[in-house]
């Protein structure tokens, strides 16, 4: 091994990357216009969810129902509906996510000690939306049922005894702020765009255009120019792992309980992990749109679709959780998500930190020897 | 001279059922320019290839500046200098730092080769354009540059394989210019083109056809060689005429060059049985005289001997 010559790949290589208009967007720009679009924008928590009333009692009893809601600071009432044919139209205009319908004998009902139905019509369109907002509601009803039991017996010079008190702890995520779980997410998302896209054309690049003739002609050695090639990545990379760990905290508060250096350390293997995708499909494709392409199907596809960054893993099909352990990005978000938000440590986290490994090095191992200086 | 800087012994090199090389041999002393000459497709690329220890061959073996091509590799690589048919070069990088790459990738230290760089680019008149990236240069300074590369580690053996093909007449000549002053640094040249003008520039040449050698010699030996003497003829309508001088016993072959036709006798050139010929046939010939053979000559004729077809812009596999 002779460093010059991996240096003089490594130089060429970070050239062309800074005169190279469409690397400088995937290095710089990507990164953050992802982290500040999946920041901001994806949100799973519901705030000030906009309904609609139709009140057909209108007593004291409706009234401290709605402002039950409205008070809970979830909800914000945005009509009131006088007209039922209101509902539907309103509800098509996606003015309002759902409707409650107060029933005009709801005080009668419960006065003779017998259930009264409250009808919630909710706008499904966006499922995910539509299955939180019920959530919800569902659980502001009842604690308003319950008020009004307590009182009930109150009244009755009793005190709200026995049955089932139900009192949820959220541990690690307490306010159950989504934006915790989507950075670590994100990191992956980018980790592996990066490091995966960026080298899937480093190769297959230069056998376009003819510049790997004066590699393969040149006494340099296959590890020295693949290193060479690698390097430039793994530094680029890593100071994106950097950036959004620093853009994590300080735009969006979310900072690492767990140990930072293996929040590091498995960052950095993931991401060699994810070169070595890379490079594998640069030496083994013929154009460089082949290799972006298979690379992004191979990489970001799965990590997106199965590393439960989206979609939770245990609500997808059997099939595709076994498939999800053969994927670099479901242990990495593990890892990650475990270190940001609950602060585990080696002792837990070890089997995925392991498998982690093992995938870093059999990819890279499968990459270098895959790799030829051949023409 | 002791060991030659490059020796084959039946390099033979087959994709499939094509064989691009079937048992070249090869021998070139210090010092020589060697021309491999032959249409596309002859096998030239494939044995350039080989021989610089880039592509292993099939049967055969070839030692350079002293190495084994298949064994030794990679000391083959960093004692000869490749100059390849495209363009092999970082477009994206200026001449300076294309040349700044191919130094560090020959490991020649520092100061050897920032001196060595400054040495070339004045030979090459490069100097004004260190600062352009490789990409905006003329055909024509690309090769420079490429020639440039090539050399800044000092090669024993330059490989260069068509590097005039493309680039215009002018800086042909002064590519060919470049090339003259080498033997001179001790640089041994095998070179490969499809014009025989240029291959009239080397001291001796290697012609090849479909993957063969069809002969090996010195310019003027190889003209010698041709078994006859030949005639020009300058005549209308040419097919007919073409068609009635190869239908006669005594011309060995018929070649078109332009509005010319060369006519190889099987021994001396008979002036009196060509007219005869050609007026038999109805063709009215507008002058006829004897001529030296031209290299093109002698490499048609060998191509017609080894009983292959071709045309005179020559069309290989």
């Amino acid at each position: 091994m002779n460093y010059r010559r991996l240096l003089a790949v490594a130089r060429t290589e970070s050239i062309h990357n800074l005169r190279d208009v469409r690397s400088l967007f995937v290095i710089v720009v990507l990164p953050v216009v992802l982290l500040l679009l999946y920041g901001y924008g994806i949100n799973y928590d519901l705030r000030n969810v906009p309904f609609a009333v139709q009140d057909l009692e209108r007593t004291e009893l409706s009234r401290s129902l709605i402002q039950h809601l409205v008070s809970s600071g979830y909800f914000q009432l945005r009509q009131v509906i006088h007209d039922q044919r209101q509902i539907a139209e309103s509800l098509d205009r996606a003015a309002v996510v759902f409707v409650l319908v107060i029933p005009p004998d709801m005080g009668r009902r419960l006065g003779a000690g017998r259930p009264a139905k409250v009808q919630v019509l909710v706008d499904g369109a966006d499922t995910t939306r539509a299955s939180v907002a019920v959530g919800y509601i569902e659980g502001a009803l009842l604690a308003f049922s319950g008020k009004l039991g307590a009182e009930y017996l109150a009244r009755q010079g009793l005190s709200a005894a026995g049955g089932l008190d139900v009192r949820p702890v959220v541990l690690y995520n307490a306010d159950l702020k989504s934006v915790r779980f989507i950075v670590p997410g994100l990191m992956a998302i980018l980790l592996t765009l990066l490091s995966g896209l960026l080298t899937s054309t480093c190769i297959v690049r230069e056998r376009e255009w003819g510049s790997f003739e004066t590699l393969v002609t040149s006494p340099a050695l296959p590890p020295e120019i693949l290193i060479g090639k690698i390097l430039p990545y793994v530094v680029i990379a890593f100071a994106d792992t950097l950036l959004s760990i620093g853009a994590g905290a300080l735009i969006f508060g979310v900072v690492p309980v767990g140990s930072r250096l293996l929040l590091l350390f498995t960052s950095f293997l993931y991401l060699l992990a994810s070169l070595a995708i890379g490079i594998f499909f640069s030496t083994i494709m013929r154009t460089q749109r082949l290799a972006i392409l298979t690379t992004t199907l191979v990489t970001l596809v799965p990590t997106i679709q199965l590393s439960g960054f989206a979609f939770p893993i245990r609500s997808q099909p059997l099939v595709l959780q076994v498939i999800s352990n053969f994927i670099p990005a479901t242990h990495y978000l593990i890892i990650i998500r475990s270190l940001y938000l609950k602060g585990a440590d080696l002792l837990v986290l070890w089997p995925r930190v392991l498998a982690l490994l093992v995938f870093t090095v059999v990819l890279v191992t499968v990459a270098a020897r895959r790799f030829r200086k051949q023409l | 001279m002791g060991e030659p800087a490059v020796s084959a012994q039946g390099l033979t090199k087959c994709f499939g059922a094509v064989c691009a090389c079937q048992g070249i041999d090869l021998t070139v002393a210090p010092g020589e320019i060697v021309g491999l000459v032959g249409p596309d497709g002859a096998g030239k690329t494939t044995a350039f290839r080989m021989l610089c220890g880039i592509l292993p061959p099939d049967h055969g073996t070839a030692r350079v500046a002293g190495y084994d091509v298949v064994t030794q590799s990679e000391a083959v690589k960093a004692r000869i200098g490749y100059l390849p048919q495209r363009f092999s070069l970082h477009r994206d990088l200026t001449i300076d730092e294309n040349i700044q790459y191919v130094a560090e990738l020959y490991t020649v230290p520092r100061d050897e080769w920032q001196s060595r760089r400054e040495e070339l680019l004045e030979m090459t008149y490069l100097a004004p354009f260190r600062r352009r990236l490789a990409g905006r240069l003329s055909g024509g300074m690309r090769q420079k540059l490429a020639l440039v590369c090539a050399l800044v580690h000092r090669p024993e053996v330059l490989f260069l394989d068509e590097p005039t093909t493309g680039v215009d007449p002018v800086s042909r000549r002064d590519f060919w210019k470049l090339l003259h002053d080498l033997p001179r640094q001790g640089v041994t040249m095998v070179i490969s083109t499809p014009y025989m003008d240029e291959a009239a520039r080397c001291n001796r040449l290697a012609f090849m056809y479909a993957g063969q050698v069809l002969a090996t010699d010195t310019p003027d030996n190889l003209r010698r060689q041709l078994p006859g003497e030949l005639m020009q003829v300058r005549c209308r309508p040419q097919r007919e005429a073409r068609e009635a001088l190869k239908r006669c016993s005594a011309v060995r072959s018929v070649e078109v060059f332009g509005d010319r036709l060369h006519v190889l006798f099987h021994g001396t050139a008979d002036p009196m049985l060509c007219e005869r010929l050609l007026a038999d046939a109805g063709v009215e010939c507008l002058e006829q005289q004897p001529v030296e053979p031209s290299l093109e000559d002698v490499f048609m004729s060998l191509v017609s001997e080894h009983g292959l077809t071709a045309t005179a812009t020559g069309n290989g596999l």
